[in-house]
């Protein structure tokens, strides 16, 4: 395994795959107390021209900073973590949260970072600065 | 309605314990890792810092963009108090149509007053609501 210190600008990062579920949406939603019903409720989601249920943006989120918390292990920690939502994640879509290195100096790596669905439309974009140990 | 008065408007300040418990509850439902760091989202998950006259959950708000900043990790066992504020509230003409932009900021500090993360959250709220486009 690449550690953190040998990564250089363009250097990809690892893929991390995820496949939401209506299940899972409605535990994520019990878990954190967000109840909107564009996450939860198919026919209200529909209404609201949506074409159905979509899922938390912060859920997504935590997919990205899962496949970051996974590559950094403990040679680090994420110091910052932006995105942006740009499209819909639906239940079964397969979701792919990957990167690469913008930059780095001796003590952070800044990342670029982004989520593909399985049509190769983008659905997440941002950047991550990682503070590295010595 | 959601409009400029509630710019700085802001919860009472939150005291809270990072839990073994509630952080596994939510690493589960995410389906991410947890061992004993927090993860990186977690902090978006506390809602209960209410602000008046604003509520998170109403139906036709859409996350759109969020940034998460640490001044150190968060741990199992942590004390912090944290609070939510209204940090502002602009239009914009979107894809279809007006939309009203609003950013609520959470942040966390320890208990010797140390900034410990801030979290911005940008909603956007189209001028026409999920409820009233049922009724239309």
């Amino acid at each position: 395994m690449t550690s953190l210190h040998n990564y250089e600008v363009s250097d990809r990062l690892p893929v991390r795959e995820w496949v939401p579920s209506h299940i899972q949406m409605r535990q994520y939603a019990e878990a954190t107390g967000d109840f909107n019903p564009i996450h939860i409720d198919d026919n209200y989601a529909r209404q609201a021209g949506l074409g159905g249920v979509i899922a938390h943006g912060m859920l997504t989120m935590a997919q990205m900073a899962a496949m970051l918390s996974d590559w950094i292990s403990i040679e680090g920690g994420i110091a910052k973590l932006n995105v942006r939502f740009e499209g819909m994640v639906r239940p079964g879509d397969t979701i792919s949260c990957t990167g690469f290195i913008r930059a780095r100096s001796e003590k952070t790596l800044v990342c670029d970072l982004e989520a593909f669905n399985d049509k190769n439309e983008r659905v997440l974009s941002g950047i991550a600065h990682i503070n590295l140990k010595p | 309605m959601i409009g400029k008065e509630l710019i700085g408007r802001e919860s009472e300040s939150v005291l809270l314990k990072i839990r073994q418990e509630d952080v596994r509850r939510f690493a589960e439902a995410a389906e991410i890792p947890f061992e004993d760091r927090v993860p990186t989202t977690y902090v978006e998950s506390l809602i209960k810092a209410n602000i008046d006259g604003f509520e998170l959950t109403i139906p036709s708000l859409i996350l759109g963009e969020q940034k998460i900043s640490y001044r150190r990790l968060l741990e199992v066992g942590d004390r912090i108090t944290y609070k939510r504020r209204i940090k502002d509230v602009y239009g914009r003409i979107g894809k279809q149509g007006k939309i009203t932009i609003i950013l609520i900021e959470t942040t966390g500090y320890d208990f010797s007053g140390e900034l410990v993360f801030s979290s911005t959250a940008t909603f956007i709220a189209p001028e026409k609501g999920v409820d009233d486009d049922k009724s239309a």
